[in-house]
């Protein structure tokens, strides 16, 4: 018994921890930080909540820095966040006007792909890491 | 307490096993985790947050439902299923549920039978049943826990892959859910399949799971 017991509270305890949607409420708020950025024009705020991958490809494919290359991509400033979902190291918060997906890096959650709209397969995205 | 090491050794061996298999599992997960993170562009996460992750609750439990299915299946199936010439199967006139005389219930239990056996009604049901109860029940929340944290995995993946995630509704009909399940399912049926039908032709000699060495192939319901 002592065997079975011990079996069901390690199974409950991975459970727990590992189990569902984790909250969203830090890669919202970063997320909707970004869309701020972009509604007030301050491209150096939007490219500091950016993931290192993301800057680097924006850099390359534009042949300018971030903080004016990130202004320059037609990206939909959204305003209110709709919905948001976290599982892992991994998020998406959707607006009316742009689906945002964040990772959970180091320094805490960053912008992976902005700019995103539904297409067959996946998310068809402006902006977005390599 | 002081335990008698030797009239415990077996469950204390599978014990302690189990717990090195499980922080083996454990260390090895982290850093296949990892490695996987690092090369998706995203960062290394701490043991500590690994082991409380979707991904590792996903690969124990889905291990730990087939194994207690395993061992249910076999357990109720014996009831009413025979091999003849097998140690795991009891006698080929001994279908079904049997007499309270043979299973020691009621008026028929004897002075160390346990209480319950001996009350009758609700309790002594419940005692006729308790080892297949209690084995389904681990089988019933192991499996419920590999489909949220399967989901939640699952989900993690598709959010990589910049996809939406989905619903726990629907990725219990999955085919991800349902390949990870069935694969530890037809594992696990096998094993099982193998060790009733391999016992009737093969021995080991000393364990009980096997008939003794010099005993018939024809013999049933035997053990060493």
């Amino acid at each position: 018994m002592t065997v079975r017991l011990l079996a069901v509270m390690v199974l409950a305890a991975v459970c727990c921890g590992g189990c569902g949607d984790r909250g969203a409420d830090a890669p919202r708020t970063v997320a909707m930080a970004f869309e701020d950025a972009l509604v007030s024009a301050d491209g150096a705020a939007a490219c500091g909540l950016l993931a290192p991958d993301t800057v680097k490809e924006l850099e390359q494919s534009s042949g300018s820095a971030c903080a004016e290359a990130v202004l320059e991509q037609g990206l939909p400033a959204a305003k209110a966040a709709e919905g948001a979902e976290a599982y892992g190291s991994m998020a998406q918060v959707r607006f009316a006007e742009d689906t945002v997906f964040l990772a959970e890096l180091d320094d805490g959650w960053r912008v992976l792909a902005a700019g995103c709209t539904p297409a067959a397969a996946r998310f068809d995205c402006t902006l977005q890491g390599g | 307490m002081r335990v008698n090491v030797r009239k415990h050794g077996l469950g204390l061996f599978f014990g302690l096993i189990f717990l090195a298999a499980l922080v083996g599992q454990g260390f090895a997960g982290w850093h296949q985790f990892n490695n996987d993170q690092v090369a998706d562009g995203l960062a290394a996460i701490s043991l500590g947050n690994y082991l409380t992750s979707a991904s590792f609750a996903a690969d124990v439990a889905e291990n730990w439902q087939s194994e207690y299915l395993q061992f249910l299946l076999y357990i109720v199936a014996t009831i009413w299923l025979v091999q003849v010439g097998s140690p795991e199967s009891k006698e080929l006139d001994e279908v079904g549920l049997e007499s309270d005389e043979k299973q020691k219930v009621g008026a028929y239990a004897d002075a160390g039978s346990p209480r319950w056996a001996v009350v009758g009604g609700l309790r002594t049901t419940v005692f006729s049943w308790s080892l297949t109860l209690v084995m389904g029940l681990i089988f019933v929340i192991s499996w419920f826990a590999q489909s949220f944290a399967g989901w939640a995995s699952f989900n993690e993946t598709r959010l990589e892959r910049l996809q939406d995630p989905i619903t726990w509704g629907s990725y219990v009909l999955n085919a991800d859910f349902w390949s990870r399940t069935l694969q530890n399912w037809q594992s696990e049926f096998l094993a099982v399949g193998s060790m009733v039908v391999l016992s009737i032709y093969l021995r080991q000699r000393g364990s009980p799971e096997s008939k003794p060495v010099g005993e018939a192939h024809t013999r049933t319901a035997v053990e060493g």
